[in-house]
């Protein structure tokens, strides 16, 4: 998957916001996240679509909440 | 100065607070409710409190008339508690640290309610008694850690008056352990149940299987009223909380006690506790429902003295755990 965002630094802030949460033990997924300039690359390796699908939900509700609370809170304040 | 907000969402309540040097100057709080008879699952919980931390942010930040720039640290609740919940939050709490560039922390939920408790009733080194929904603990401090002198070896104190209470089909507004203790003041009658202390720990999860096992018969025979099987529920797990705390502060030579957690709003909890007290020649301590209920002021608090004596979370560290033991931290703000 992956995500453009307006800015560097805003792709920068979504990227550890999200990176930092590991992906549940039972679960079966693995998840990894990568930053290319502007946009977020996310790649999953899951053994059941099942739980695949469920980790790519939780993931995109968890993105949604960072671009909402960068749209009602940003933006960035500028390196001192 | 330090001024601090903390997030806190690792059960059905979520809130965001905001604290100025031991000043409480904002907190707003909102309670994920479920229809009677019913928990509330991670999932769903999760969802509630996504949908509501914006709004709340936005209502902390307008009610303390703070603006970001004024804040000095961001704190949040890295665990105990829901997986999914703790994430909803955290992950809130990261993005605005990073877009206001500001230090975070991570904080212990029982430490939270501790520091919160210590704060608002001024209580020196009392013994803390820690019941909600999630955790029951006996703690006292101790070089540089919040010891766990005794605790539930099953479920929590809450968690099994919660239960009783999907048995019943109470009400679960504003809260299961609420509407118990409502009931329990019309009760009459009392019920033998399995008092359950092991030394300095406790058990609840027979005492729940027993009552509810036996709570349909009881009632439709007429022999017992709901009424009194909550009041029976009560006087039983509370004496038994009661016990073990009182062997704590007969081992530490304690002469305070403070109760935190949302169950230490419960007043008859307070009652039988200050007779103990009172018999020990000792104090009880409490707070009211503003602060007994998980909030976001009490993580600010306790982030307050984090930061303030020297605690800065490493980015890479700033996860969440379901599991987080109170005395994992390093206490390094008192003496």
């Amino acid at each position: 998957m992956r995500v453009p965002f307006p800015s560097a630094r805003e792709a920068e802030i979504a990227f550890n916001s999200l990176r930092v949460d590991a992906e549940p033990r039972r679960g079966g997924t693995k998840r990894s996240l990568r930053l290319e300039t502007d946009a977020l690359l996310v790649h999953w390796v899951a053994k059941e679509a099942r739980s695949l699908r469920v980790s790519v939900n939780g993931f995109l509700e968890h993105l949604n909440l960072v671009v909402l609370t960068m749209e009602q809170f940003g933006p960035p304040v500028e390196q001192a | 100065m330090v001024i601090a907000i903390g997030f806190e969402g690792s059960a059905n309540k979520i809130g965001v607070g905001i604290i100025r040097d031991g000043e409480v100057l904002s907190n707003p709080r909102k309670t994920f409710i479920t229809p009677p008879g019913q928990g509330f699952l991670p999932r769903d919980t999760a969802l509630h409190h996504r949908q509501n931390v914006l709004q709340i942010l936005k209502d902390a930040l307008d009610e303390a008339n703070i603006s970001p720039r004024e804040i000095d640290v961001i704190c949040y609740t890295k665990g105990p508690g829901m997986g999914a919940p703790l994430v909803s939050v955290a992950v809130v709490a990261r993005t605005v640290s990073q877009l206001w560039r500001k230090p975070i922390v991570g904080v212990n939920h029982c430490i939270g309610h501790i520091e919160m408790g210590r704060l608002v009733t001024q209580a020196d080194n009392p013994t803390v008694l820690y019941v909600s929904g999630g955790n029951t603990q006996v703690i006292a401090y101790s070089e540089r850690r919040y010891r766990i002198f005794g605790e539930t070896i099953d479920i929590a104190v809450g968690n099994c008056l919660d239960r009783f209470a999907r048995v019943l089909k109470l009400s679960n507004d504003p809260s299961p352990g609420f509407n118990i203790e409502q009931m329990a003041k019309k009760g009459k009658n009392f019920v033998q149940l399995p008092y359950v202390v092991k030394g300095m720990d406790v058990s609840f999860s027979g005492m729940l299987s027993y009552i509810e096992e036996r709570a349909p018969s009881l009632l439709s025979k007429g022999e017992y009223s709901p009424e009194d099987l909550c009041f029976s529920l009560q006087e039983t797990v509370f004496a038994m909380l009661v016990e073990i705390t009182e062997r704590a502060m007969a081992h530490c030579g304690s002469q305070q006690v403070l109760i935190v957690g949302g169950v230490g709003c419960n007043l008859r909890l307070q009652d039988m506790m200050k007779i103990m007290a009172s018999e020990r020649g000792a104090t009880v301590c409490a707070t009211d429902d503003r602060y007994c209920i998980d909030n976001g002021a009490m993580i600010a608090q306790a982030g307050a003295e984090m930061f303030k004596s020297g605690h800065v979370t490493p980015w890479d560290e700033t996860f969440c755990t379901q599991r987080y033991r109170t005395d994992e931290v390093e206490v390094t703000w008192r003496s």
